[in-house]
């Protein structure tokens, strides 16, 4: 594990060797042994509705609950995908996400540059309202929105998912963070070589804000995915309906669904797990610029 | 695009063009934010200016509702309900984001190894981010139903007494922040991961080849490193807490007993189930007055801070 | 730099596309004369199955009004919301499904049609509805709504466990005793059996169970003037004391802490519960799983067994006169015995007229449930709460002082005491 060791170094003996014999009692590192545990417990109850979406409603009716289904039951996942505006409400929800995050990045980016790296009047005002606008609940602001939404016509039409959510006054303060950190010298660098301002932040701050930008790109696109306030208001047609409003009708008022709700959760949860994990390749494994460090 | 490269390098140009009087060192900048200021105070300062009217009115929203002043803000004073929530809602945020932040660091940290199995826990870790809160009360109230949820039979099996979790109002804002934390720390984690690999292993290992401690390494190095991510996350994590719902509405509804009524839960209580909507925006805004008076007082700091730090840099004065 | 240009480029035609794809027919008169109409149901499942069969049948039968197809996308749990946005947006459906507890506030709406002179028409047949209905139609004198779902609360027992314990079955006439006796007989912590169940979230779920047992002893909710509360008083206490009493020294009452009350329908249909008291809705369950069921009316105080009913509304909106007179027109004709029954069966709810209760298309299908008859019967029986705006927040006072009293954290004669101070405090305006 330890390919680069410190060599025989003065380090306190007592704590390394009380170590060493706990590394050599066990035939694994000890670390696993808080973070298995740990992994489970985050793990277990998403392994629970795993499991239960292949119950039949009969199975998940009971209770106290049962662990595991007795046969492998598809009804759940039958009746979800099999509902003819399914694929009509996955599209609906994958266009209005996709749609929000690139939005996000290309106008986030945009204006947290110019905040992090640009002086002009005002910026200090501009960028204050904007965060101001984060500390006010939706619960209140959703009529109102609506109402304008309602006088540019876009009510009832998925324009109405996208356009509140096209810039996030948040996602403006997670990049403008981001920038400021970054040392100047490869952008003073690349001015003078000549490059624009725009060309600088595309070619030069942008590659290397990929971590700050895929955190900002999963948010943005979980965020969207999973709301379901906003679409219940904006939308009254079924086919402009996105998947999370689409599942909320397998619960009646005194009857539920359970399969076919546990199945989409399931479903739901599938995109945006897709999405983490090749995000996390960008995420995880950046590297940083030889070029600035040393 | 060679226009702007013309005038930003032309630092000794004669006159300041009328462009670059009016919008000052960078004529640009403007072109960059037009259109997030555009949708941001556009799609978010109407609304709001809506709902700060509202909350000095008496309204049902059905009605036109009619003027009160600040009627609404003094009732406010008085209501027992109304301190209680911002008591559950102080509560709640003073023990989740110091534990989810906190404990993301400690996990990011263990997690930062090459291990086997690493990318398993990890993944593990984040995966109950993504779900909906709608998702997490059906799930955990069936997982901690008092009867017969598993986590109460585990418990027995353990010979630990029957707990009343959400049912009991000593109890349910606690399990509502341990339910957040579940839900919340795998993105705590994530961020600081990445943030930790990004600082360069040579530092680190530098430092240990002098004989540092692995607490100084930690402080010196490493916290420095995390400063902007920490303050990211520091500040999504408080506006995250102070502005719980999904789960309350998901979960207890604000019970039992009002133990876990948050202020936004409040608001949605006041505005749409009891038709009070302006009573319940004038609490709104109080929550947002008082957010808004932390970052300012954030803001003040971080410039007395500044402040501080150029004078002593001053020629002069004092180190 | 084109990169960037070309992604500008497709997210504005994303979101044009996006804006162009929107709204459905709305409603309106056309060029022939046909007047369309929105229709906000809020079912799903079969419910809106049957509708969607009786609204094509009545679109067929009725040539010159067409009920557009598309619902609305919300159901009956958050119709409230969104109407309110409707209406504060200044388009809205002409029919939507209200729930009874939300009428009175709606009604404030001067688009909220009066419906007054409609049901007085002899041809209307108001009478032929339950006294319920009518008052949970009404408000402030007037009629603003027409009565859709009917419903009421009865004990449904399982005979197995009776058996087991070697107790007779509930007779018409029990008391509120013999229901603590029996349910402290059936309770069995070493099983986990409980003979009785109570929800504990604090809704209107738990409250309105409350008051069949106020009535019962001559109490009510309210003063005649309807200007104070009145259930602090011996009878509500009496009551309350009860279910105390049941929950924390008998222990035979299990607290439902699901805000829809889905653990105790599903400890019932699991056979791991003595008595439910709960409507006909619950039904289906225990007919889908096979379970035996017997249905009892209520508990009663000196001989009155007086029930509860909880009806919701079509409230009809004001989109002028074409498509008023049009939607008043579908109603009527939905809630005739024809069309009633067919959404009696989906919905398993209760006849909303009193014809259509006699009518042999639903004396065959009640035959096919046991006990939905019982329920239909005690409509009779039924009364319904107070139509007022403020009466959300005295449920929800009552519903505080009832968790409390059945997780033994306040005395019930103290609880009571706070929520009429409370309910009062509402009465008269206060937002809190």
């Amino acid at each position: 594990m330890s390919a680069v060791t410190a060599p025989a170094a003065p380090a306190p003996p007592a704590r390394s060797a009380r170590r060493r014999s706990l590394r050599d009692l066990l035939p694994f590192d000890p670390w696993h042994l808080v973070l298995a545990p740990l992994a489970l417990a985050f793990a277990l109850p998403l392994i629970w509705l795993f499991v239960s979406s292949f119950m039949s409603d009969a199975q998940i009716n009971r209770f106290p609950p049962t662990i595991l289904p007795d046969s492998l039951h598809v009804t759940g996942y039958d009746f979800v995908i099999g509902h003819a505006l399914f694929p009509r409400w996955f599209l609906n929800s994958t266009l209005v996400s996709l749609v929000t995050v690139t939005s996000n990045l290309v106008l986030c980016s945009l204006a947290a540059y110019a905040f992090a790296r640009m002086r002009f009047r005002g910026s200090n005002v501009v960028f204050g309202l904007m965060m101001a606008t984060l500390v006010v609940p939706f619960q209140l602001t959703m009529i109102p929105t609506f109402l304008l939404m309602k006088s540019l016509g876009l009510i009832d039409s998925l324009g109405a998912l996208m356009v509140p959510g096209l810039v996030s006054a948040f996602g403006i303060f997670l990049l403008r963070q981001f920038f400021v950190s970054l040392p100047r010298e490869l952008e003073e660098a690349a001015r003078i070589d000549g490059c624009s301002r725009l060309g600088v932040l595309v070619k030069v701050v942008l590659p290397l804000a990929k971590p700050a930008l895929t955190t900002l790109a999963v948010l943005t696109f979980l965020t969207t995915w999973n709301d379901l306030t906003w679409p219940l208001i904006a939308i009254s047609s079924d086919h402009n309906y996105t998947l999370q409003l689409g599942l909320t009708s397998f619960q009646g008022q005194h009857h539920k669904e359970w399969a076919a709700i546990m199945a989409g959760d399931v479903i739901t949860s599938v995109p945006v797990l897709v999405a983490f994990l090749l995000a996390q390749r960008t995420f995880i494994q950046s590297l940083t610029s030889s070029a600035i460090k040393g | 695009m060679p226009a702007t490269v013309a005038s930003a390098t032309t630092s000794s140009a004669p006159a300041p063009s009328w462009r670059r009087r009016l919008f000052g060192e960078h004529p640009s900048a403007w072109a960059f934010i037009l259109p997030s200021t555009v949708l941001v105070l556009g799609m978010n300062l109407i609304p709001m200016g809506w709902a700060f009217l509202l909350s000095f009115k008496a309204s049902d929203l059905v009605t036109p509702g009619h003027w009160v002043g600040m009627a609404n803000y003094r009732a406010l004073g008085h209501d027992p309900n109304f301190r209680s929530a911002v008591g559950h809602t102080l509560l709640y945020s003073a023990l989740y984001v110091p534990l989810s932040v906190g404990g993301g660091l400690a996990v990011a940290s263990m997690l930062n190894r090459r291990i086997r199995f690493v990318g398993i826990y990890r993944t593990a870790i984040f995966v109950p981010f993504i779900m909906s809160a709608a998702a997490e009360g059906v799930l955990f109230s069936f997982v901690l139903d008092p009867q017969y949820g598993v986590a109460n039979s585990a418990m027995h099996g353990l010979g630990i007494a029957r707990q009343g979790f959400l049912q009991d109002p000593a109890q349910a804002l606690y399990v509502l922040v341990g339910i957040g934390l579940w839900g919340g720390l795998g993105f705590c984690v994530i961020v600081f991961l990445a943030a930790l690999q990004d600082i360069p292993k040579e530092l680190m290992e530098a430092a240990a080849i002098d004989g540092a401690r692995r607490w100084v390494v930690f402080r010196k190095i490493v916290l420095p490193a995390l400063r902007p991510v920490l303050i990211f996350l520091l500040v999504w994590q408080t506006l995250d807490a102070l502005q719980l719902f999904d789960l309350v509405y998901a979960t207890t509804q604000g019970g039992p007993l009002g133990a876990t009524t948050v202020v936004v839960y409040y608001v949605y209580e006041q505005a749409f189930q009891f038709f009070h909507a302006g009573y319940g925006s004038a609490v709104a805004y109080v929550l947002a007055l008082a957010m808004f008076a932390v970052g300012l007082l954030r803001l003040l700091g971080g410039r007395v801070q500044r402040w501080r730090r150029e004078r002593a840099l001053a020629p002069g004065g004092a180190r | 730099m084109r990169r960037w240009l070309i992604i500008a480029a497709l997210l504005c035609t994303a979101i044009v596309a996006a804006g162009c794809g929107g709204g459905s027919d709305n409603g309106g008169t056309s060029a022939n004369g046909v007047v369309t109409l929105k229709f906000w149901p809020g079912q799903n499942d079969i419910p809106k199955q049957a509708l969607d069969t009786l609204v094509a049948r009545f679109n067929a039968t009725h040539p010159h009004i067409h009920i557009s197809s598309d619902s609305g996308g919300v159901l009956a749990d958050e119709m409230l919301t969104k109407v309110t946005a409707a209406l504060a947006s200044g388009s809205y459906p002409d029919i939507a499904y209200i729930y009874g507890s939300d009428l009175a506030n709606l009604a404030r709406s001067s688009k909220v049609l009066d419906l007054t002179d409609t049901v007085n028409r002899p041809s209307f047949g108001w009478n032929e509805f339950w006294p319920a209905e009518r008052q949970a139609a009404t408000v402030d004198g007037k009629v603003r709504a027409i009565p859709a779902l009917t419903d009421n609360l009865a004990v449904i027992y399982n005979p197995k466990l009776f058996d087991q314990a070697g107790l007779p079955y509930p007779k018409a006439d029990w008391t509120w005793d013999d229901y603590r006796a029996i349910a402290r007989k059936l309770t069995n912590a070493a099983t986990g059996t409980f003979g009785a169940a109570w929800p504990g979230a604090g809704g209107e779920d738990t409250t309105w169970r409350l008051w069949p047992m106020l009535w019962q002893q001559g109490g009510d909710i309210l003063a005649p003037d309807g200007k104070k509360a009145a259930f602090d008083s011996p009878q509500g206490v009496g009551a309350l004391t009860l279910v105390n009493q049941m929950a924390t020294v008998d222990k035979s009452i299990y607290v439902d802490p699901d805000p829809n009350s889905e653990h105790m329908q599903q400890l019932f249909v699991n056979g791991k519960l003595g008595m439910l008291i709960g409507g006909p809705w619950s039904l289906p369950d225990m007919v889908a799983a096979h379970e035996k069921y017997g249905v009892v009316q209520m508990p009663g105080y000196n001989g009155d067994h007086t029930t509860i009913a909880g009806p919701d509304n079509w409230v009809i909106f004001d989109n002028g006169g074409a498509r008023t007179q049009a939607a008043i027109t579908f109603v009527t004709w939905l809630t005739d015995p024809a069309q009633d029954v067919v959404w009696d069966r989906a919905t398993q709810s209760l006849p909303l007229r009193r014809t259509t209760l006699a009518s042999p298309a639903y004396k065959a299908y009640a035959k096919t449930i046991v006990g939905m008859d019982l329920f239909a019967k005690n409509l009779v029986n039924a009364r319904a709460r107070p139509t007022i705006g403020t009466y959300p927040q005295i449920s929800h006072a009552v519903g505080e002082a009832i968790v409390g009293s059945l997780l033994g954290r306040t005395k019930p004669a103290d609880g009571l005491k706070q929520a009429e101070q409370s309910a009062n405090s509402a009465l008269s305006g206060a937002p809190y």
